[in-house]
C-alpha cells in the first residue's frame, strides 16, 4: 500500500509499504477513505519529536471502511464505515473506566519512554512517534486499528467523510477545550490560535453558551475566518497589546477562560519571543511558550486556562506568580475523544455544529509532501488539508482541483 | 571518564579479594576478568564508546569467560548464606497497580509457568515439585542461565517469596506482594528481587552499571502483566503479524 512516511525534518515521502494485518483478535483493518494533516503533525514535521524513526507512517485523523475484522470484534462487521479516535484505548483500565480515555494505561507499548520523561504514560496514538507507542498512522491506504470495539464509532448513513473526519481529533479536542472552560452565562472565552482547533473551539464555546469569543492570531486570513465563521472578536497580537485589549473588551475584568490552541511552537513578539526561539534552537528549552504566558497574564481572577495545544517538555519564564495571585485553574491534555464522540456525532448530524468549514485544501495522498509544506508555511490561506488515499483523481470532489494554489 | 571507571572497578576488584573468602581459582578468574575489563576499556576508548556500552561489554565479557571456563561452581562453594549477605547483592524493586482483586492476580502469578508470558528475559519456568521450579533465562550477551528455585513463603492472595538453590548461575531471591488498593483500584503488586551476579565484585560493578536496564526490564515486565490481566493480552503496535 501507499503511506506517508516520516524521513526526517521537513522530509515526508509517500512510500510503498507492506499492508497491515490483523495482529490481535480485537483488531480491524480500516481502508482509509479520508485523512487529514493535523497541526500537531507539524511538530513531527519540524523535527521536535526525537522519538520518530525513518519510515514511520504518519497521521492520526482518518475515517474509512472496515475491510477485515478480528475474531474478537463484536460491534462491527466488514463494510461498516467508521470514525477512528486518535487515542487508542483499552477500555478496561481505571482511566478508561473513568472516561479519561487518552490517559489509558495499557495501549502504549513504549510506556517506559514516557514514564522516564513525564513520570507516567498516556494512551498510544496512531502515527505519533514511538513516545506514543509507535503505532502506524492513518495517512495511508490501510490501517491496523486495535481495540475496535472500544474505540470506533459507526458513521451514520448519509454523513459525508469531510464532516466526520474532523470528529477523529480536532472537533473533540476543541470541544474538550471549551468544556474545560466551565462556561457560564455572560462568559467571554479568549482563544489563542485561529487554526483548525482554535476556530472549532470558538464554535464549541459559543455552542456551550459563551456570550463572546475572542480569536487571537497574526494571520489576517485566519482572523477573518474567526470573525466570519465563529462570530468572534479578533486581535492581531503583532499589532495589539493582547492582555490590554482583552481587558478593554471585558470591562476591565479579563476573559473568564482562555484556551491555548497554539502549543509549543508559539511565535510571539519582541524580546520574549526571541529568547524562546534562541533557547529552543539551542535545545535549552523544548517548548516556546509566549502564547501560554499571555493566557496567564490576560485571564481574569479565578478563571480557567484550558490547554489544547501540544506541549512536549519544558518551558521557561513561567509566570507562576500570576497563576497563584489570580487563583487560576489550569486544565489540559490530549482529548478524551471516546467520551465526546457520540454527542458530537449527533450535533454534527443535526447540523447544530458543522466543522467542515475549516477544510481549505483537498488533495491526493500522493501530494502529502506538498501538503505538509504549504500547511507548515501557512501558504495559500491553508487551514486544513484533507487527503484521499485512492490515487484515482476522478474520486476527488470537484470543489477544488488538487493542485490548485500550490 | 572511561579510565576512572576502569580504575574504580579495579579497586573494587581488589577489595573483593580481601573481603570475600575465595580460593585461588576465583582469584584467577577475577584477574582474567579484570584484564578483560581493562582491555574492553581500551577498545572502547579507541572506538569512542561511552560508559554504558563499556559496562555492558565488560559484563558480557565476564559472563562469557565464566561460561567458557566453567567457573560457576565457585558460588556453590560460597554457600547461600555468604551470597545472600545484604551488601553483596543488587536490589531492584518495582510496583504496579492492576485493576483486579489480589486473589486473582496472586493466582495468575502462583501458576509459575505463566511468568514467561510477561517476563521477557525468562525463557521458561518448569514446576518440578510442590515448592520447587526450574528457571531458564537469557542473560547479558545472549547467554542462557539456569537455576532451581524454591518457594519459601506462599500466602494465598498476599505474598509469594522464593530463592534460588544449588549452583545457580545467578543466585537470586525475591518477593512479590499483592496488596488491596483503596476504593476498587485493584491490587498493588510489589516485586523486589535481590540477585548476585557472578564474577565477584567486578561482575557486580559491571552489573550495577547495567542495573538501570534491569530495573527497567522489571518495570516493563510488570506493565505487560498488567496488560495481560486487565486487557487479556499484551498490547502491541506491530502492523503485521511478523
Amino acid at each position: 500500500m501507499r503511506a506517508v512516511c516520516w524521513h526526517g525534518k521537513h522530509d515526508v515521502r509517500v512510500d510503498s509499504v507492506p499492508d497491515p494485518q490483523i495482529v490481535r483478535n480485537g483488531d480491524v483493518i480500516v481502508k482509509v477513505t479520508l485523512t487529514c494533516i493535523c497541526g500537531s503533525d507539524l511538530h513531527l514535521y519540524n523535527g521536535y519529536n526525537p522519538a520518530m524513526k525513518k519510515g514511520d507512517i504518519l497521521g492520526h485523523e482518518f475515517v474509512g471502511e472496515i475491510v477485515e475484522a478480528g475474531s474478537g470484534v463484536t460491534r462491527f462487521r466488514v463494510g461498516d464505515r467508521v470514525i477512528v479516535p486518535f487515542p487508542i484505548s483499552c477500555g478496561a483500565c481505571w482511566y478508561c473506566r473513568h472516561e479519561l480515555w487518552s490517559l489509558c494505561d495499557n495501549t502504549n507499548p513504549n510506556s517506559w519512554m514516557m514514564e522516564n520523561i513525564y513520570g507516567d504514560t498516556g494512551a498510544g496514538i496512531f502515527g505519533y512517534s514511538h513516545l506514543y507507542g509507535g503505532y502506524s498512522g492513518g495517512q495511508a491506504e490501510y490501517v491496523r486499528v486495535p481495540f475496535a470495539d472500544v474505540g470506533l464509532e459507526k458513521i451514520p448513513d448519509g454523513m459525508p467523510d469531510e464532516q466526520v473526519v474532523l470528529l477523529t481529533d480536532i472537533l473533540p479536542t476543541a470541544y474538550q477545550a471549551a468544556d474545560y472552560c466551565n462556561i457560564n452565562p455572560g462568559d467571554t472565552v479568549a482563544v489563542w490560535g485561529c487554526g483548525p482547533v482554535g476556530l472549532l473551539a470558538m464554535k464549541c464555546a459559543r455552542h456551550l453558551g459563551a456570550e463572546r469569543v475572542v480569536g487571537i492570531d497574526r494571520f489576517p486570513d485566519r482572523l477573518k475566518m474567526a470573525h466570519d465563521q465563529c462570530q468572534a472578536d479578533t486581535l492581531n497580537y503583532e499589532e495589539a497589546d493582547v492582555a490590554k485589549e482583552l481587558q478593554n473588551l471585558t470591562g476591565g475584568r479579563g476573559p473568564d477562560s482562555c484556551i491555548d490552541a497554539v502549543g509549543m511552537e508559539a511565535v510571539g513578539t519582541g524580546i520574549e519571543a526571541a529568547y524562546d526561539s534562541i533557547k529552543q534552537t539551542l535545545r535549552l528549552e523544548t517548548d516556546r511558550s509566549s502564547a501560554l504566558r499571555q493566557l496567564i497574564r490576560a485571564c481574569r481572577k479565578g478563571g480557567t486556562l484550558s490547554i489544547s495545544g501540544v506541549y512536549a517538555g519544558f518551558i521557561d519564564k513561567m509566570p507562576m506568580g500570576a497563576i497563584f495571585a489570580k487563583g487560576l485553574t489550569m486544565r489540559g491534555g490530549q482529548a478524551h475523544v471516546h467520551k465526546y464522540l457520540p454527542r458530537l456525532v449527533k450535533l454534527v448530524q443535526e447540523q447544530q455544529l458543522d466543522p467542515s468549514f475549516i477544510i481549505t485544501h483537498r488533495m491526493n495522498l500522493e501530494d502529502a509532501p506538498q501538503g505538509y509544506r504549504i500547511f507548515n508555511d501557512k501558504e495559500d490561506s491553508c487551514i486544513k488539508i484533507v487527503m484521499k488515499p485512492q490515487p484515482s483523481a476522478a474520486a476527488l470532489p470537484a470543489v477544488e482541483a488538487p493542485a490548485a494554489g500550490i | 571518564m572511561e579510565t576512572s571507571e576502569t580504575e574504580r572497578s579495579r579497586q573494587s576488584l581488589g577489595q573483593s579479594q580481601k573481603q570475600v573468602n575465595v580460593g585461588p581459582a576465583e582469584r584467577k578468574a577475577s584477574m582474567v576478568g579484570g584484564a578483560a575489563l581493562a582491555a574492553s576499556g581500551v577498545r572502547s576508548l579507541v572506538k569512542g564508546k561511552y560508559l554504558p556500552g563499556l559496562a555492558m561489554i565488560v559484563a558480557g565479557g565476564m559472563f562469557l569467560y565464566r561460561g567458557k571456563t566453567g567457573h560457576c561452581d565457585l558460588y556453590q562453594a560460597m554457600g547461600v548464606d555468604t551470597v545472600h549477605t545484604h551488601d553483596s547483592g543488587l536490589h531492584i524493586e518495582k510496583v504496579v497497580t492492576i485493576g483486579l482483586p489480589p486473589q486473582q492476580v496472586y493466582e495468575f502469578w502462583r501458576n509459575l509457568e505463566n511468568l514467561p508470558q510477561f517476563m521477557r528475559h525468562i525463557d521458561s519456568v518448569q514446576v518440578t515439585g510442590e515448592r520447587t521450579s526450574h528457571w531458564k533465562a537469557v542473560g547479558p550477551g545472549g547467554l542462557t542461565v539456569e537455576w532451581d528455585a524454591e518457594m519459601m513463603e506462599d500466602t494465598p492472595g498476599q505474598q509469594i517469596s522464593w530463592h534460588s538453590v544449588g549452583s545457580a548461575d545467578v543466585p537470586n531471591k525475591g518477593t512479590v506482594e499483592f496488596k488491596q488498593a483503596p476504593a476498587n483500584r485493584g491490587t498493588e503488586v510489589r516485586v523486589s528481587i535481590d540477585y548476585y551476579p557472578p564474577g565477584g565484585a567486578a561482575g557486580k560493578a559491571a552489573a550495577k552499571a547495567a542495573h538501570g536496564i534491569n530495573a527497567q526490564q522489571l518495570e516493563e515486565d510488570l506493565k505487560r502483566l498488567k496488560q495481560i490481566l486487565e486487557v487479556g493480552e499484551q498490547t502491541t503496535a506491530r502492523r503485521t503479524v511478523q
